[in-house]
């Protein structure tokens, strides 16, 4: 680990053993999908072949008739709903071939398909649009009426800093590129599933998910069924990878069996298939990305001008948050005086787009990364040093017109191009023969606003609870999502508590314990979900260690100290054991402390709410502070590329990040890993690829995913900036774990082979041809 | 969801039987790594399935692989696993056991067959180039006993084998490759395992005693409708001995026959490089990279 300065801590920045690790490797866990209760129901959904059509006849008759079938609802059923997604549990207006006209709840799986066999549709079909060019033709049919030129009007954004003309005036090289993504999947091993049933002992709807964000899923089942929030139990399963997939889909979802199960008064189980999953579960927003840029011969960045444009497909899911962080990072991690960006979604009758980790970055910066190499090139100069006159650093001045503390990015930076020997490397394989396999190194930087920012409220909530033995029991308003919350969160209230990792349990979600808290997103988790667990934690120290003062717990006999000299202040707590701060040999163990308290009834619990600083910025400008810290990084990535069939191998990846504190080394690193085989994906093989908006690839047989064969060797560095906006220091880094990998992959193909790909992914077609084979 | 019968087959005969009764509504299912999933996407091919007849419990007739004489006979029970570890198809047939160790996934070889393999008809299957290569015969069993037919012709059309209601594929026969040929397998898929391929190519080759190709064969997957040999690639290398130059000019007899049989296709413009280059990586494994 590469640190700043040496800090005293406890529990934190020590690889625990997972909290959960245990019950997951041993297959012990239960699912959403292992759950079973007697009289269950299944359920399932019938979607639209088409993309654009509308309902003009629907008959149920035949699958109501059918012997075990228990309920069929079709969206006439569903008329007062209002769902929280962009779209409906069922609709008759449809928008993309995969939304759903009916859904049924049966004895068994089989009768579920029958019963949705039996349905028998008529649809209308309806002039529909897919691309983002396409969408903002002059006269392109709408995807929504209410939007002129199918533009998503509430995801608009701008940077307007310094004057734009007057930076390109001073440029002497202006370079003008355009870059375009593609729609992947989250694809998590465990597709949605929920279990829905009223629990007769409470009479609440009870629902446990396969839930990102348990409250917001529980908004859902509460609109379905017309019912308040407090007649609604949400317990959240555990979840088998998210990613950002499982926000909107997964509420549509439970919803559903929620309905179901409410109406046919039994249990009901709806596990999605593999293609049910990929054709309703968001995916990450294809960008058609126009840069323009202007730089002084001496290689200073005096003018950015962008267009970025999503495809957001047939409805709204969280484009116009996503936009705003897409403005934010619109010009890179640079500083540039004179930027004007412009960016916005389109809706086209595809697939929607919705989170997916990284949230509009790993696009962004597959572009910015390339046009800045681009860029170097035109101005002949190294890109290395190009990134070093330019990148941010202490003090610089930020898009949005923040200046920004503890930078270390130009230290990661140099650190992993030293480390790789990147600067020998990249001149070598530029003067390589013309051999048939050829081998490339490639750079991108990366710099990630921490948690929400400004883009919604980055509050949560902590209960804490010591128990008479000294065990500790939380409840956090944010979600395990696999990604080790529970286990950084169990640690960071040891820490503040002052006791040890072990003591602590952190069990699965259950919207009665504890207040919504938001979403679990935006890699908030570590670095402002768990300010309310540190804050809880030292607040309930403060409240021992006054019930060990009053009930008088220390020994002082054959000491000169007497009670009345003690306060407070004189008292520390530390792996359970309280002790005098000036005489660390007295002390009293942290369970004899509250063996007594439960007797005297003595406050033993904290609640603790975390409200950030409030971060006011202006709409039409994009100027004000956007984010309390930026995690910053740098993957460099080494391919060889089959000039004959454009086979792109990815050997290895060196990834550095500045994570401000490691709470968890073991757990980042595994983060890391992941990122970056995810990004290998989205760099090389990943593509959703819709046909005239239809999904063709529905499952793994045709959706191509590396493979632990595919995967490279990964060198992973960890720094820690000393800076404290976080909890503890800790930065972001789910999502800055994969969204600099297909950036540097793309710089690493053209540094291989002199062909830059300009269009994600470098699969066999476009790095031979230059060009997607559609 | 597809409704059908199931049908666990004690014999050879009785699988005739069945197939017959059911009048070709009946489909057999072997390792189930094809029709499973099929099944699964509601392949409108199996729309009319009444039967899966399954063949697992005849591994004593059905699995094998035996040598005799000059002749190699492979079980159409036989796995890809089975293939990819048998001493004898190392010994005779090398590229079929690579070939075969480039199936799917180690789940996959476990259960996926040959015979299934070859009468699901992908022109992708990897074990297939291997014995289009060797000219292997397919042995058809049916209720008035045992036929054989040339694998290249069991492919009657694209995704099509000839085989009767009665019929079942009961082995596969090779002669041996004749003493002293090496052999190569080359695949191009999307990523290095569970690949399906892109493009593969089997070949084999045999030097005389001046270094010169007396024997060659060339077999690609993946770029005709129905599997062949490219005589015209194996008749430019027989009497001349081996080159980087030489393999350029079987490449390009290879994808000038794909054009003349298939024409210009969308995939065209990537397949005829790719191809090319494939089918040089298949040789060049035949000889290594050293050439005398």
């Amino acid at each position: 680990m590469n640190q700043v300065k040496e800090e005293n801590y406890n529990v934190i920045r020590r690889s625990k053993p997972r909290i959960d690790g245990v019950e997951k490797v041993s297959g012990r866990a239960l699912y959403a999908a292992d759950l079973y209760m007697e009289g269950m129901l299944y359920a399932g959904v019938l979607r639209s072949p088409y993309s654009s059509a509308r309902v003009t006849r629907i008959n149920t008759d035949k699958a109501k008739a059918i012997e075990g079938v228990e309920a069929v609802v079709t969206f006439a059923d569903l008329r007062k709903t209002k769902s929280w997604a962009g779209y409906m549990y069922l609709t008759d207006r449809i928008r993309y071939a995969g939304d759903c006209v009916a859904m049924v709840a049966a004895k068994s799986k089989s009768l579920v398909e029958d019963a949705l066999e039996a349905i028998e549709v008529e649809y209308e079909e309806l002039p529909g649009v897919y691309t983002i060019d396409d969408a903002l033709e002059e006269g392109a049919p709408l995807v929504h009426e209410e939007y002129e030129k199918n533009i998503f009007k509430d995801s608009l954004f701008h940077i307007r800093k310094g004057d734009i003309e007057k930076g390109f005036e001073q440029a002497d090289v202006i370079l003008e590129r355009e870059y375009r993504t593609q729609y992947i999947e989250h694809s998590y091993i465990e597709p949605e599933a929920v279990l829905a049933y009223m629990d007769p002992n409470s009479g609440l709807m009870t629902v446990q998910a396969s839930a990102q964000n348990p409250f917001f899923t529980r908004r859902y089942v509460s609109d379905i069924l017309g019912i308040p929030l407090n007649k609604v139990r949400m317990i959240q399963a555990i979840l088998g990878g998210t990613f950002g997939g499982k926000e909107e889909g997964i509420g549509l979802v439970t919803a559903r069996a929620a309905y179901l199960s409410y109406q046919t008064k039994r249990p009901v189980k709806f596990v999605f298939s593999r293609e049910d999953s990929f054709l309703e579960s968001s995916k990450r927003h294809p960008f058609r990305l126009r840069y323009k840029i202007g730089a002084t011969k001496e290689g200073k960045i005096v003018a950015f001008e962008g267009e970025q444009v999503d495809n957001g497909g047939a409805y709204n899911n969280q484009t116009q948050f996503m936009n705003w962080r897409a403005n934010v990072h619109s010009s890179g991690p640079y500083e540039i005086e004179n930027i004007k960006t412009d960016t916005y979604g389109v809706f086209t009758n595809n697939i929607h787009s919705g989170a997916m980790r990284g949230y509009s970055s790993p696009s962004l910066i597959f572009g910015q990364e390339q046009l800045i190499e681009e860029l170097a090139e035109e101005l002949g100069m190294d890109e290395v040093e190009l990134r070093r006159i330019n990148c941010l650093k202490d003090g610089s001045v930020t898009a949005t017109g923040i200046p920004v503390e503890y930078v270390i990015l130009q230290d990661v930076m140099d650190d992993t191009v030293e480390r790789t020997d990147y600067i020998r490397k990249h001149a070598e394989y530029k003067q390589q023969p013309d051999t048939r396999f050829r081998k490339g190194i490639g750079l991108a930087i990366c710099y990630r606003g921490c948690g929400l920012g400004a883009e919604s409220p980055d509050a949560s909530g902590c209960m804490m609870i010591v128990n008479e033995d000294g065990s500790v029991s939380i409840a956090s308003g944010l979600a395990e999502n696999g990604q080790g919350l529970k286990t950084a969160y169990a640690q960071i209230a040891a820490e503040a508590l002052g006791v040890h990792y072990e003591d602590i349990q952190f069990p699965q979600l259950d919207s009665f314990a504890i207040a919504d808290s938001g979403m679990t997103v935006a890699s908030r988790g570590t670095v402002m979900g768990a300010q309310s667990v540190r804050k809880a934690g030292e607040k309930l120290k403060k409240v021992m260690i006054k019930n060990a003062l009053e009930l008088r717990s220390f020994s002082l006999e054959g000491t000169d100290l007497t009670y009345e000299q003690l306060t407070e202040e004189d008292i520390d707590l530390k792996d359970a054991v309280f002790f005098l701060k000036a005489h660390p040999e007295i002390t009293v163990p942290f369970t004899s402390v509250t063996g007594a308290c439960i007797w005297t009834g003595k406050q033993m619990a904290a609640y603790e709410w975390f409200m950030p600083e409030d971060l006011p910025q202006d709409h039409e400008t994009g100027q004000g502070k956007a984010f309390p810290t930026f995690a910053y990084g740098c993957v460099i990535a080494e391919v060889e590329v089959d000039m004959r069939t454009g086979y792109v191998d990815l050997k290895k990846v060196t990834a550095s990040h500045d994570v401000g504190r490691a709470i968890n080394p073991a757990l980042i690193k595994g983060q890391i890993y992941g990122g970056i085989v995810m990004g290998q994906g989205y760099g090389i093989m990943e593509d959703v690829a819709p046909k005239n908006g239809k999904v063709k690839n529905r499952n793994f047989d045709s959706y191509i995913l590396p493979t632990s064969m595919d995967a490279p060797e990964m060198d992973v560095q960890i720094f820690e900036s000393g800076d404290p906006a976080g909890t503890y220091g800790a930065k972001s880094i789910g999502e800055p774990a994969t969204e600099a990998v297909a950036a540097a992959i793309a710089n690493a193909v053209y540094n291989a082979t002199g062909r830059r790909i300009r269009e994600n992914p470098c699969d066999l077609e476009t790095v031979l041809l230059g060009k997607k084979l559609r | 969801m597809f409704k059908y019968d199931y049908y666990r087959a004690e014999t050879p005969d009785e699988v005739c039987e069945v197939l017959a009764r059911y009048q070709g509504k009946a489909r057999i299912v072997a390792g189930g790594t094809d029709i499973m999933v099929q099944i699964r996407e509601k392949d409108k091919r199996w729309k009319e399935l009444e039967c899966l007849l399954d063949l697992s419990f005849l591994e004593d007739e059905l699995r094998y692989i035996r040598e005799e004489g000059d002749q190699i006979h492979i079980g159409a029970l036989t796995t890809h696993t089975d293939l990819e570890r048998s001493e004898v198809i190392k010994r005779w047939l090398p590229f079929l056991g690579k070939a075969a160790s480039t199936v799917g996934s180690p789940q996959i070889r476990n259960r996926g067959t040959i015979g299934g393999s070859i009468c699901n008809a992908s022109p992708a299957a990897d074990p297939l180039t291997p014995l289009i290569a060797l000219d292997a015969w397919t042995v058809i069993r049916g209720r008035d006993g045992e036929r054989v037919v040339t694998l290249k012709d069991f492919y009657t059309g694209q995704g099509k084998v000839g085989l009767k209601e009665d019929e079942f594929v009961k082995e596969f026969t090779v002669r041996k490759l004749p003493e002293g040929t090496v052999t190569g397998f080359a695949k191009l898929g999307r990523r290095k395992a569970l690949a399906i391929s892109r493009l593969n190519v089997s070949a084999a080759l045999r030097l005389d005693e001046e270094g010169r190709i007396d024997f060659a064969r060339i077999a690609p997957g993946c770029i005709f409708s129905t599997p062949d040999r490219v005589e015209t690639a194996e008749n430019i290398l027989i009497g001349r001995k081996p080159s980087e130059e030489l393999w350029r000019e079987a490449g390009k007899a290879v994808s000038e026959e794909m054009i003349r049989r298939t024409g210009i296709r969308w995939s065209t413009e990537y397949k005829q490089p790719a191809v090319e280059a494939i089918v040089e990586d298949a040789l060049t494994e035949c000889c290594g990279s050293q050439f005398a």
